[in-house]
This record gives C-alpha cells, structure tokens and sequence, in this order.
C-alpha cells in the first residue's frame, strides 16, 4: 500500500510537468545558491579559526616588576580575566632568543652585545577562547599594575574576524529566506494540482478516506519536485568543487586560505542539498494540502 | 439508525442569520426507506450536511447509527463516513477511472486489501447491472448507468445507511423508475437504511413510502405511508 502515494505522487508530477518544472527550477536556483553560500560559510569559518589561533596578545611586563612574586600575581590577575583561554610566560632571555631567531645570521652577530644589556621585557602570551574577545582582554590586561604594555595582531585583524563572522551571519538569514521562497513557490503549484483534483478530493472524502490517505500523494509530489531540483546543484557543486581544488591544488592565494579536502566535504555538501530539497518539498505540498483538508467544524 | 431530537440549524452569514432547520424531530428505523421532500430552500440539503457530518447543528442532538454525529471531531468524521454511503445528482464519478476502478477505489481508500477488493467490486457490479461494463469509462456510459456506477460505489463497504440526494434528479422517468427499482433493491437484500431527497413527486406517488415534507426549515408532514403528495406542497 506503501507504493500507491509514491505512484500517485510521479503520475502528479508529470501530469502537470510544466508547473512541477517551474517549481523544481525554484528548488534549483534556490540550492544552487546556498551551496555557494554553504561552502563559502564553511572556508570563512575555517579561515577566521585559523586566524584566530594564530592571534595572541603579548603582554610584556614592567622593568621594575620582574621579582618573581611580582611576576606570579601579574599571571594569576591574567588567568582571572574573563575569555582567556592559556598564559604563557616567556622570559626576557627567551624573548631575546625568538627577536634575533628571525635575523640572518650577520645581523644577528650584530645583536650579541646586547645579550648581556639586554633591554627586552619579560612577557607573557595570552591566547582567548574566541576572537572577539582579543580587545576586551587586552584592555582587561592593560590595567594590572605592573604590566608595561599589551600588543596583539592589531586592529585590522580583529576587523577582518568580526567582518567574517558578519557575512556568516549574513549568508545564513540569505540562506533562510531563500528556503522560503522556494517553500511558497512549490505551496503554489501543489495548490494548483489540488484544484485540478478537487472532485477526487470531494469524492474520496464522501466514502471516508482520512485526511493522511488523501494528502499523501501530494506531500510524495512536492518531495519528489524537491529531489528533481536538487539534481544539477549535486552534480554543479560536486563537478566545481573538485574542479576549484585540482586547479588550485588546495589553496586559495596564501597559504592561510587552505580549502577543505573534497571527499567527505563534498558528500556533506550534497546530502545537506539533498535533505533541503526533500525538506522545502515536503513542508511546500503538506502546508498546501493541509489548508484545503481542514474540517470546517 | 438516524434520530434526529430537537435539531436547530442556523447560519451566521453577515448580520441577520439564516434559520435553515428549525425543531426538527425525525426516527428512521432500520432498514427503512424515506423520502425527504420540499421545495428548494426547505433545508434538504442542510439534513444531509448534519447527517454526513460536514455540518454541526446548532442545537438538538443527531444521531446516526448510534454515533452523535455533532460532537465528533474533524479527524473522526472520515471514520464515521465509512458508515453512510451517499450518492448525488451529478453521479461524482472519476472521468479517468473505468467502472471497476471507481467502484474498487471508494474500498482502496478504506485500506481494504486487494482480493477483497476485486471479490467486492464484482459482486456490487453484478448487484446494479454493470457485469459487463467494467472495462469502461463514465464517459461512454448513459446518466442512467453512470448513476448506478455511483450507488454501486456507495455500497461497496456495505454501508448501514444510504443518502440519496435527488438521485434520479438528471434522468428521464424511466430510468429514474430502474434506478428507484435498483435502490429499493439495495435495500431489501441488505437492509440498508435509506433515505433519499427528491423534487420528483411522481416518483413518490409511484414507489410509495414513508414521506417527510420540509418546508421552510420546518417539517410539515410525515406520512408514515407515504401516498399522494400534490405538486404544491
């Protein structure tokens, strides 16, 4: 019995192939578009984590307070800061060390005098649970006495996270609206096959069908529109994507724009289209239906 | 089988309501035949509105085989209709379905299981006439025919009541006589309680029985014998 709403459901389909192809060029535009906005969603969130880790705040200590019990309270005060996830402390020797590591090794022999003057700070390296909360932290840090100064990536950096995480946000309200267009595209043309069959309707009622009997073969044509419109954006995001990797070689102008590896991001990808198409399919023809079917008692 | 105590029906539409039923008092036994008869605008087609269960009365209590058809909820009104088959004017037959499938279908939707299904439709077919014409579709039928394609699928899950609703309304008299033939039949070998709404008083001085008169919203006769009915009441 299981077959009948599934039979009925193709022979809908193709009865009013027009209107179901309208409808399923919706479901097209409309997955084509969030699997753009779904891929690019997901490297920007892989970008700003990568970002983020690599964003730390140093805060070097005052000359004055380097005892060892000035440098303890110092460090419990920076644990104590809210959002901060690990302290790090680096002395002035090893900060020496890590300044000329970065030179050639001429100019390095030019630094040696220094070794024994030497005039870096004793620091300590904050890293925050998130990176929005790199200022905060970092204004929190700035005012414990004996702290000399606090740096961290700048502000630009911060910028380029909170803006990242903005088109995120962004993308996902895009990517609710667009579901609900495509909803209301297939409600419509469900609706019109309902009209078409209102005598069937009328008729199965009269001899006592349920209402679930009645509306399954509609809710089985609009999942059926919603998997036929997720057809070329499976195989587009599929064929692009692999295709974008291989020309790329993975990585998108620097090496900080690393992309996902395809194979189990691909398959996510698609069966994220593929469940959204069922998905606006199935909530377009049920809300149709059961509108019509509502007892008027 | 359908008892109808102190039914009122009214209509909200707009500032002044309509009363279509008023005080209406009816007892159909089993395996009774009646008439329901009145000019348009009697309130015919509100009784068969709160016997089917698409309508509820306003007050008064209707009960049909022993269910109150007024405190039912919206999903248990399927369920119910199971009970009660009923067949219109306008035959409501499938144009795409044969005979056999639009009879076979009013069983399909009640989740009968297919062997049933084809002994059923057959023994119906044979019951209205239609042995042979089950490979055929409404369109190539006569009004006559297509009616009793629609009793038989009005029957077909054995139905304690049958509604009629001016069956013969589209037909010449005598075809009305061979559907009023089929429905008396109906019920003599099943004992299904049938009640039928007509305008044809011929018919009702011809196959004489109990007859309800309607009129305005009231009952205004009934004639437990039926018998002649002038044309003006």
């Amino acid at each position: 019995m299981i077959s009948r709403p599934i039979k009925e459901g193709f022979r809908g389909v193709a009865r009013h192939w027009a209107m179901s192809l309208s409808s399923a060029i919706a479901v097209t535009v409309t997955l084509i578009i969030i699997s753009i906005v779904m891929i690019l969603s997901w490297h920007l969130q892989l970008f700003t984590k990568d970002i983020e880790s690599s964003l730390s705040i140093s805060v070097l200590v005052d000359y004055d307070h380097e005892s060892d019990a000035d440098k303890q309270e110092i460090r419990k005060a920076l644990e104590d800061i809210d959002g901060v996830k690990t302290v790090t402390y680096r002395s002035k020797e090893e900060e020496f060390e890590f300044y000329i590591s970065e030179f050639d090794d001429d100019i390095k022999e030019a630094f040696e005098p220094f070794r024994d003057d030497n005039p870096m700070h004793e620091a300590f390296y904050i890293e925050t649970d998130s990176g929005d909360q790199i200022e905060t932290v970092a204004a929190a840090a700035k005012k414990i006495d004996g702290v000399w100064e606090v740096n961290y990536g700048g502000q630009t950096t911060v910028d380029l996270v909170m803006a990242m995480m903005g088109i995120r946000r962004f993308g996902g309200i895009f990517v609710i609206a667009l579901s609900l267009l495509a909803i209301f595209l297939i409600q419509n043309t469900i609706k019109l096959t309902i009209y078409a069959r209102q005598d069937e309707i009328t008729i199965m009622r009269n001899v006592g069908a349920t209402n679930g009997f009645i509306r399954a073969p509609f809710v089985w044509e609009g999942i059926i529109t919603g998997i036929l419109g997720s057809i070329i954006p499976i195989g587009l995001t599929v064929y692009l994507y692999f295709l974008l990797y291989q020309t790329s070689h993975g990585v998108l102008f620097t090496n900080m724009f690393k992309l996902a590896a395809p194979v189990p991001f691909i398959y996510y990808v698609s069966g994220i289209l593929l469940v959204l198409g069922i998905l606006v399919g199935l909530i377009g023809s049920w809300l149709s239906v059961t509108r019509y079917l509502r007892w008027k008692r | 089988m359908i008892e109808c105590t102190h039914v009122y029906k009214r209509y909200n539409n707009g500032k002044s309501g309509t009363n279509a039923l008023y005080d209406i008092n009816v007892s159909v036994g089993q395996g009774e035949f009646i008439y329901i008869i009145g000019p348009t605008g009697s309130g015919k087609s509100t009784l068969i509105k709160l016997l089917d269960g698409e309508e509820v009365p306003t007050k008064g209590i209707v009960k049909v085989v022993g269910i109150d058809v007024g405190s039912l909820k919206g999903r248990q009104v399927p369920i119910y209709r199971r009970n009660i088959g009923v067949v219109f004017q306008d035959y409501k037959l499938l144009p795409t379905k044969t005979v056999y499938e639009n009879i076979a279908y009013a069983l399909e939707v009640i989740r009968m299981k297919k062997p049933q299904i084809r002994n059923r439709t057959k023994e119906i077919m044979e019951v209205v006439g239609l042995a042979d014409k089950g490979n055929s579709f409404p369109g190539q039928l006569s009004g006559g025919q297509q009616q009793r394609v629609a009793i038989a699928r009005a029957i077909a899950n054995r139905p304690k009541v049958l509604i009629a609703d001016e069956p013969t309304g589209n037909l010449d008299p005598g075809k009305s006589d061979e559907i009023m033939d089929l429905l008396e039949k109906i019920n003599e070998t099943y004992g299904t309680t049938i009640l039928m709404v007509t305008h044809d008083l011929t018919l009702v001085n011809k196959h004489r029985k109990r007859t309800v008169v309607l009129e305005h919203g009231h009952i205004v006769a009934d004639l437990p014998e039926g018998g002649y009915v002038r044309h003006d009441q």
